[in-house]
């Protein structure tokens, strides 16, 4: 009975013996395998293959950060707060900063988003070509001047003579309460001479109001942007006096339409490239003269049109 | 009485001098060479080289040497530390510096591409092999001489032809054979007229051949220069302007010479630019973008001693990575040699025949191409080659050499190459000379894209050292 039952067991150990023996052979080929695939020796054997184990001179250890990760590496900086974006990135840049520039156009970093998205290289390149065939120009991209308020020098700008372009530029800057300073650094554009490029054209954004005298409210904004488009031929100044006056009210149309845009379209074509103009260094300059000598004409003073107009329309309630 | 007379002392007229008279068929042939100006700078370069490279290079290619070797047998007296062979040259568009072609020998598997000799080198290498063969009686070279006239004998009354009585001053023979008239005094009657007289041939338009071509309102404006230092790497470069192609290939050592096919204003500003600013001009010229150019230029216009351009260039130059400087562009060049630097119109024209009864047309008086791609002086050489061959055939044959039935068979196989060759050199000129956006693109897309295609690529590079 003893030895049936354990010819029974030992039948059943069998075959547990059995099965058990099989799956140690799968894990050992298995181990196996893997070691040889995977082991120490073949790790070493790879990374010496990529340069990596041995001769670490600057050429190699440079070129390591790229291999680190193979399926996403950012290709180098240009320039300093560069940051390299991919063609879908841009794209996705520009239709994320175009929707949000469009239903909040007050909000900054949509604008300049924007602005980078769109300033691709074909029109970047134009207008260095603008500013390389005069020698303003030429001299501004040389000495690469920047625009903060201490650049400036704002107190002594006050204390010009009132018709000077320096003292038109501060009164501007008081009147509308900003400061050279809100303009934010360039970084997604991949050349660092047409960054510098777009950055001063950023920088002199503030001048084009100055000499027009347009306010910054939506209005001026807009026409600023028009006659920009009509002068150095940056896209999204295009693309705001297409879109930007969709969603204005019907008065503020008509005053675009009738008065601003003819002016912007006229005085942007005919005057010479604003992009060569060395701000800093005419603004003790008389305005009028700069005016002429551009060949701008000065709109009508946006901010009165729109007194005028309230009145106009409160006068007319009170007769109703 | 002569068998052949040949007007002109240039290569394209020794050559031919030479090849006759190296050739066992045409040797016996009475033959003289008249040359309007004195060829004894070339005789002197025979045996005294001067040290400085003279301005007037030109670009051989391996079948001209070839011939130059086998047939001519000049070769041997060229001077062979003059010239300089090259494997390699790489063209590329000013407008976009990504469309480069670059032509390397020795992708088919040959050494040289091109060879560039000094235009006096040739001739007196030529004059060195006139000289082994012996001058004889029936070789004859009149320099300092001037054809003050050809024409076509007064009468030549068939019936009474009395071969004694020619009296050639006169201007009358029996044998329908042109005269040419001398400086000298004297007159020549020849069996066959061989024009190597240049663009302005006289013999072809006594020969009443047309000329069809047009100017291209281009200077080619030449100069020898010194490089850096000597360039191992044997690249002629060129670079396609909108102004027109400039080209700089290195000569031996350090020494190179310079071809800038410009507009008549911008030449005329090449010419009369400070010596010391010519050079960092050329450096400009072949590295920096059009608009930087283009600003040069007009500083240069107000006043050619502006030194204040080196500093413009070396500005745009910091711009460009130093790497791709190194590797895609030619070598700096920091000297010009005094008094090198020379212009002359380009223009294009093809005879619409190269041969009329006892007349021959060799070399630019039969047809003138752009410089571009360098195969001036070759297409003379191979009309040489089968103007000689023709005439042995002739020869062979029993035949009179200035009858038409002898010459027909030289213009039937120089004239479909030549014309092609004509015509691919100014369509390129053409496409290359503009800056109109769309043939930019196409342009760049085309030289890109043959820069790929090493087969079609090989073709070319046969087509360009004439193989």
């Amino acid at each position: 009975m003893f030895a049936r039952s354990a010819l029974g067991r030992s039948d059943q150990l069998v075959t547990a013996l059995n099965s058990q023996k099989r799956q140690f052979v799968l894990t050992a080929a298995t181990t196996a395998l893997g070691s040889l695939l995977f082991s120490e020796d073949n790790r070493l054997a790879s990374q010496m293959e990529k340069g990596l184990l041995h001769n670490k001179n600057a050429e190699n250890s440079a070129s390591i950060p790229n291999t680190a990760n193979k399926f996403f590496s950012r290709p180098e900086a240009e320039y300093p707060g560069h940051v390299p974006l991919y063609t879908f990135e841009k794209m996705l840049m520009f239709l994320g900063s175009s929707v949000g520039a469009y239903t909040h156009p007050e909000r900054n970093e949509f604008i300049v988003a924007l602005g980078e998205s769109t300033a691709i290289t074909p029109v970047l390149r134009r207008l260095q070509h603008q500013m390389l065939s005069d020698p303003v120009g030429r001299q501004i991209l040389r000495e690469r001047p920047r625009m903060t308020s201490t650049s400036l020098d704002l107190e002594h700008l006050r204390e010009l003579p009132d018709n000077t372009i320096g003292k038109t530029y501060v009164k501007w800057l008081d009147k509308e309460g900003v400061s050279p300073d809100t303009r934010v650094e360039v970084k997604y554009i991949d050349n660092e001479e047409l960054a510098y490029i777009y950055q001063r054209y950023r920088e002199c954004h503030d001048f084009y109001h100055a000499i027009t005298g347009l306010p910054i409210i939506i209005e001026g904004e807009i026409s600023v942007k028009v006659f920009e488009y009509m002068n150095i031929g940056i896209p999204m100044s295009g693309l705001g006096a297409l879109f930007a006056p969709l969603r204005l009210k019907k008065s503020q149309k008509e005053r675009l339409y009738n008065i601003y845009y003819p002016w912007a379209f006229k005085s942007g074509l005919n005057s010479k490239p604003l992009i060569n103009v060395y701000w800093e260094n005419i603004l003790e300059e008389d305005i009028d003269e700069f005016r002429k000598t551009m060949g701008i004409e000065q709109p009508p003073d946006l901010r009165n049109l729109r007194k005028e107009y309230f009145k106009k329309l409160k006068e007319a309630k009170k007769i109703v | 009485m002569q068998d052949i007379v040949v007007i002109g002392g240039g290569p394209a007229g020794l050559s031919l001098l030479a090849a006759l008279k190296s050739s066992p068929k045409t040797r016996h042939l009475s033959c003289t060479l008249i040359e309007g100006s004195s060829l004894q700078s070339v005789r002197d370069f025979l045996v005294e080289p001067p040290e400085e490279y003279t301005n007037r290079v030109v670009s051989l290619t391996p079948k001209s040497v070839e011939f130059m070797q086998q047939k001519v047998g000049n070769w041997d007296f060229i001077k062979q530390d003059r010239v300089r062979f090259y494997d390699n040259i790489v063209a590329y568009d000013s407008q976009d510096n990504d469309a480069r072609i670059e032509f390397d020998a020795t992708q088919i598997g040959a050494g040289v591409l091109a060879v560039m000799c000094e235009n006096i080198n040739i001739q007196s290498s030529l004059i060195g092999r006139l000289n082994e063969l012996g001058m004889d009686d029936s070789t004859t070279i009149l320099d300092n001489t001037k054809v003050i006239d050809i024409t076509s004998p007064i009468h030549h009354d068939l019936d009474q032809h009395d071969l004694n009585e020619i009296d050639v001053n006169s201007g009358k023979s029996d044998l329908d054979w042109p005269i040419v008239k001398l400086s000298t005094g004297e007159s020549i009657q020849a069996r066959l007229l061989v024009g190597c007289d240049g663009y302005n041939s006289p013999v072809r338009k006594f020969a009443g051949i047309e000329s069809r071509g047009w100017q291209y309102n281009t200077f080619g404006v030449v100069a020898t220069i010194k490089m850096q230092y000597e360039d191992h790497r044997s690249i002629g470069w060129q670079r396609f302007l909108s102004t027109g192609p400039l080209a700089i290939l290195p000569l031996s050592e350090d020494n190179a010479t310079i071809v800038w096919s410009s507009t008549p204003w911008l030449s005329e500003l090449l010419l009369k630019v400070n010596p010391d600013i010519f050079p960092h001009l050329i450096n400009a010229g072949m590295t920096l973008e059009e608009v930087d150019l283009k600003y040069i230029y007009s500083m240069l216009d107000k006043d050619p001693n502006d030194f204040k351009v080196l500093d413009e260039i070396q500005w745009r130059l910091s711009k460009i990575d130093i790497k791709s400087l190194e590797e895609n562009y030619p070598l700096p060049v920091v000297e010009l040699i005094q008094n090198s630097r020379a212009r002359f119109p380009l223009k294009l024209s093809h005879a619409d025949t190269y041969v009329a009864p006892r007349v021959a047309l060799v070399g630019d008086a039969a047809h003138t191409i752009h410089p571009l791609a360098g195969q001036g002086l070759n297409m003379g050489q191979s009309d040489v080659g089968f103007l000689v061959d023709a005439l042995e055939k002739g020869i062979e044959r029993g035949l009179d050499i200035g009858s038409t039935m002898v010459l027909d068979s030289y213009v039937a196989n120089a004239w479909p190459g030549n014309h092609m060759m004509l015509g691919v050199c100014d369509k390129l000129h053409k496409v290359f000379t503009t800056d109109f956006g769309p043939v930019v693109l196409l342009r760049g897309l085309g030289i890109k894209s043959l820069n790929m295609a090493e087969s079609v690529k090989d073709l070319m590079i046969k087509a360009i050292s004439g193989r």
